[in-house]
């Protein structure tokens, strides 16, 4: 069971050059900064949140969660589309004799650590602003999964579109959204009644739920097991598409 | 050790392999010659285990590839048509990774002599996207060969080199060979086909429909073509058997006569009625 090692050293390898260019890390840390800025300390003064919440505490863990689910997903979904349709790179693990399993575990702890260095650039803008964020177990527990989840969604994606066009569509139907209604901004009490329960079919949503909570409560256990279930659907379905890949 | 048995494979309406039947031994160059789209890349990605024939059955070293995988692939090498190293890293990491999806023990050690013998040494530590054409196609060499496979396929391997690479390449493909390992490689140039390789196979659109020594294909077809200019001003050619044939038909014809030993593409042409770089162009 080492066949991941080679997958999610060479993506790291990779990951590492990019780093080292400094616009990836602005590019990485803008689209939060911005939110922080135009929510947190803009038209944040007029959401409504439960007595005594400042809105920069409530706002910060759900940027966290929307920037771990944007860089897992996307990192991942997007490179295994170039590789598999542009470069033809991923041709190479499924000529090699690494089980179809490995190459799912290499690429997903992959997009996981690139969600982990997003969310470490918002976490550290998070104590430099004032608010009562903090960091909790369960916090970062919680932020795992995100990324563990999209990562492997980021998979499926990556398996499944036709061409690299299609990964900014599906983008824009199903993270976007999420990113805007699933209780990063506002709370998801506010959203009407006919639109909660495809609210709670989005993943973010739970993520959001639990990752605001110090202590797991009964929503917070639910909402933490439709976490577990949700990562544990995507990343078989990941599994079984790199296992069938045909060309 | 390959044996293809009536595989086909359809892309739509394509038929890119239609009831291929083959034979390849253990030990030798085997050549698919063909135009583009005869099917030569299809069967490739077949054997090694890219894509699922829609029907047929393909054995090598014993193991079926569509039952055992995982088993074929620790045997084969395979060096695509297409560029597929990490163009962003360098030369060593290429192989570093490549060596590890393999389990290629003293992996450090190996690729240090792999890089020596492709004479890739002083390009260790060059990021792929730096290096020429003719040092890529090096490199993708360099990393098939580092688990020392059984069986290497080569797609196409000199497309796009000029000809004094190629001929360094074909050099290293020979040293391939001495060393027992079977090679089958693709190739629309009738050159390389003829140098290379102890049998070739000629494709189609989708069949086989020659297989032998390049001298076997070429004697059953004749051996001398005489190439002439007809009276509408286009060049035509008579393949015959013997020389005296050949110089009793070109002494019948006008100036520009021409008489030489047939190649493959005669071949091509005889049991096809077409030119492989006519179907190229078109």
């Amino acid at each position: 069971m080492t066949g991941w090692y080679p997958i999610f050293f060479k993506e790291i390898l990779q990951f590492k050059r990019k780093l080292l260019r400094l616009g990836y890390i602005f590019s990485a840390m803008m689209s939060p900064i911005i939110y922080l800025v135009t929510f947190g300390l803009g038209l944040g003064k007029t959401v409504m949140l439960a007595e005594g919440t400042d809105y920069l505490t409530f706002l910060l863990p759900g940027l966290v969660a929307m920037s771990s689910m944007n860089n897992s997903y996307s990192w991942v979904a997007s490179a295994l589309n170039l590789s598999r349709l542009y470069f033809k790179t991923f041709q190479v693990y499924i000529q090699s004799p690494v089980n179809p399993f490995s190459i799912m575990v290499g690429e997903v702890l992959a997009g996981v650590v690139k969600g982990l260095f997003a969310s470490l650039l918002i976490i550290a803008v998070g104590f430099v602003v004032p608010s009562d964020f903090s960091i909790t177990p369960l916090f970062i527990i919680t932020l795992l999964l995100n990324c563990f989840m999209f990562a492997s969604l980021g998979v499926i994606t990556g398996m499944i579109t036709k061409s690299h066009e299609d990964t900014a569509t599906y983008s824009n139907f199903f993270i976007m959204p999420m990113a805007f209604f699933s209780g990063t901004f506002f709370s998801i009490d506010r959203i009407p009644l006919i639109f909660k329960p495809l609210i709670y079919i989005m993943p973010l949503t739970h993520t959001n739920i639990v990752i605001r909570k110090s202590n797991l409560d009964l929503d917070g256990t639910i909402s933490l097991t439709v976490l577990i279930f949700y990562c544990f659907i995507f990343f078989i379905i990941g599994s079984r598409l790199i296992k069938k890949y045909n060309e | 050790m390959i044996l293809i048995d009536n595989i086909s494979k359809t892309y739509g309406k394509t038929k890119a392999l239609d009831s291929l039947s083959l034979e390849i031994r253990q030990g030798e160059i085997f050549g698919l010659l063909g135009p583009n789209g005869a099917g030569k890349t299809t069967l490739i990605k077949i054997l090694t285990t890219l894509t699922k024939p829609d029907a047929g059955t393909c054995i090598i070293n014993g193991k079926n590839v569509i039952l055992s995988p995982q088993e074929i692939k620790s045997i084969i090498g395979v060096v695509p048509q297409e560029n597929n190293l990490e163009r962003e890293l360098t030369v060593y990491e290429n192989l570093l990774i490549y060596g590890m999806l393999h389990k290629v023990s003293e992996l450090k050690k190996k690729i240090e002599e792999i890089l020596i013998k492709m004479e890739l040494s002083s390009k260790k530590h060059s990021v792929i996207n730096t290096l020429s054409g003719g040092f890529q196609r090096r490199v993708l060499l360099a990393r098939a060969l580092l688990p020392q496979p059984k069986i290497l396929f080569l797609d196409e391997p000199s497309i796009g080199l000029d000809p004094n690479i190629r001929r360094e390449l074909w050099q290293i493909i020979r040293g391939i060979k001495s060393e027992g390992r079977t090679v089958l490689l693709t190739t629309h140039y009738i050159e390389e086909a003829e140098a290379l390789c102890d049998r070739v196979g000629i494709l189609s659109r989708g069949k086989l429909i020659a297989f032998g020594t390049p001298l076997e294909l070429k004697r059953d077809i004749g051996e001398y073509v005489v190439e002439f200019t007809d009276n509408k001003g286009r060049l035509v050619s008579e393949i015959c058997h013997s020389r005296e044939k050949a110089h009793d038909i070109a002494k019948n014809k006008n100036d520009g006569v021409t008489i030489r030993k047939s190649n493959l593409e005669d071949v091509f042409l005889k049991l096809t009625g077409e030119r492989i770089r006519d179907i190229e162009r078109e």
